[in-house]
This record gives C-alpha cells, structure tokens and sequence, in this order.
C-alpha cells in the first residue's frame, strides 16, 4: 500500500504556504548564538561596514526563520511540530517526520527590518526505498523576496516521513 | 574575531577547511529549538523520543547540524567572502551528547564574471560516519579588487 494519501498526492504543484515576516537582528543574533556562530557581520556594525555592507547583516541560513508566524497550542500535531510552513501535509501512514535537506542559493544580504516575502510551493511528493525501509519524500521550492521585490534567496527543502 | 582575510589566489583544490568540533547538549537544543521556534517533541522530550518514535535520545535537530556546517564556512570566507550556494542532506541522526565535526575540503575554483568562486565538498562527521553530506560555493575576494 502506498504510504501517500490521494488528498497529499493531489497538492504537487500547488502553493504550500505563503509568509511575510520582518527580518530582527535580535532573533538572528539569538539563532547565531545558539549555533556558537559569533560571526562579526551578525553582530558588529562597524565590522560589517568595514567589508563593504551597509550594516551587519543576516545569517544566510537564518533568512527560513524570519517569516515564522504564531503557531497555536491546540493547533500542534501531537509530536509538537507545527506544520505552518510545510503546508500542514500529513501522511496518516508515514506520522514519523524529520528534515531531508536543503539547497539554497543566496542571492543578496538580508538586513535588520528588511521585509521577507515567503512562497512556498510543493514541487514533489515521491515514495523512496532506503535502507531502513519504505519512506515518503517531500520537495518544496521556496522563494524569498524583501520589499524591494528583490529576490535574496531560493531554496529547495525537503522533509521525510516514515511509518 | 578574525584577524586575516582568506583571499581567491590563497586556495588550491585539494585545501581542507578548518574543521569545527562541536558536541551539542541539551541546552543548546533548547536554545536552538527556541531561536527557530520548534516544537518538536524529539528535541526536548527523552521519553516522547524513546516510547513514540523510537529513538535512545532526545536528537540534535537537522538544521542545527546544518547551521553548525555553514558557521565552519563562513568562519573560514572571512567578512569578504560570500556564501553563494549551499546544499546538504540529513543523511543520519545525531543524539545529544555526541561529538560532531563540521568541515569541508575545495573541489574547484573559478572565475564567473570576474567573481572568484570556490566549490566545496562539505560534511557534519561523527567519528567516520557521514551524519550531514553536501556541497557549497563561496566567493571570495580577489587580491587588490576593492571593495
């Protein structure tokens, strides 16, 4: 039996989500802190300045996190997640989810209360063979725009779930 | 914080990066679940991960290893360097309490209109085990070239 419902298989193609969300140089200094990441272009003006930037800038990789609305504690999936930037996809027959990868290509510094645009459309949805056993494999492309329309960044995620 | 700048003409194929060596506990993976606003269960609840999902730990989350890789990137590019294109996969879980290893060594450099860019192979290690596997591009400055 397929691990992929008709209703998760019918969504290919279609926008998951869509998010704005302003860029805070307090919550990307927050994430680089718990990363260790205490890179001077987060954090030190003057620095950043010296390389050639306006001012310090984001982390690349913290660009996912900015547009992160409010997530309800009656609206969580029972494991805690969310689903708000997954498009809240579930597979009743593959519950067990973890992050597949990323690739992202960054196309311009993101900077304190720069508006992010989000778009997020499910590129596919293909069950997979691994070593472990049967699993389903979800691609989702991202698009992030800032309030220039200018795009900073593009991205192609993925998400496995198993049974 | 960083006292040299790595320049394009500095690198060779062939060249590792410094690697960073990092064992993540249970307070980073709060802090972490909380700066990316995760809620996921398996990062902070040992019985949830055991009983429910069927892991012997609460486990480090894919995008900290995935943050982790990028920081020894961009620790090594430098202020000028860029990161421009990065790319991994979550190949293998790690748990809590185990020591990670994030580094990557050049596969090639090129010129793309006049912009000197590096190409890497890149992984997040735990011991021999290949945990986060992936490539990356950088640019990098160029000697002499202003700013």
């Amino acid at each position: 039996m397929s691990l992929i419902d008709a209703e998760s298989a019918a969504r290919v193609g279609s926008v998951a989500a869509t998010a704005t969300g302003e860029v805070n140089r307090r919550d990307w200094q927050r994430w680089a802190a718990a990363v260790g990441d205490h890179n001077p272009l987060w954090f030190d003006t003057e620095y950043a300045r010296a390389q050639g930037y306006r001012d310090i800038i984001c982390p690349p990789l913290f660009l996912q996190y900015a547009i992160l609305g409010v997530a309800a504690l009656d609206g969580l999936r029972p494991d805690g997640s969310s689903g708000a930037v997954s498009g809240s996809l579930a597979f009743p027959r593959a519950p067990r989810r973890m992050a597949g990868g990323e690739s992202t290509t960054f196309l311009g510094p993101a900077y304190h209360r720069d508006e992010i645009e989000m778009v997020r459309t499910i590129e596919s949805i293909v069950e997979k063979q691994g070593r472990s056993g049967q699993f389903v494999l979800v691609t989702w492309r991202t698009m992030y725009r800032n309030q220039q329309r200018e795009l900073v960044a593009e991205a192609t995620t993925s998400m496995i779930a198993r049974p | 914080m960083r006292s040299s700048q790595i320049f394009y003409e500095d690198v060779q194929t062939g060249d590792p990066l410094p690697a960073l060596t990092v064992t993540v506990d249970e307070r980073q993976l709060f802090f972490f679940s909380a700066a990316t606003y995760n809620g996921h269960r398996i990062h902070y609840d040992k019985d949830w991960a055991r009983d429910v999902e069927g892991y012997d730990n609460v486990i480090v989350q894919g995008p900290l290893q995935s943050a982790l890789l990028a920081r020894a990137i961009t620790d090594w590019i430098g202020g000028r360097g860029r990161l421009v294109e990065y790319a991994v996969q979550n190949r293998a879980i790690a748990f809590a309490g185990e020591e990670l290893t994030f580094g990557g060594v050049v596969t090639r450099k090129r010129l793309a209109d006049d912009v000197g860019l590096v190409d890497l192979d890149i992984a997040g290690r735990r011991g021999d085990t290949v945990l986060m596997p992936g490539t990356a591009t950088v640019a990098l400055p160029m000697r002499g070239a202003p700013l």
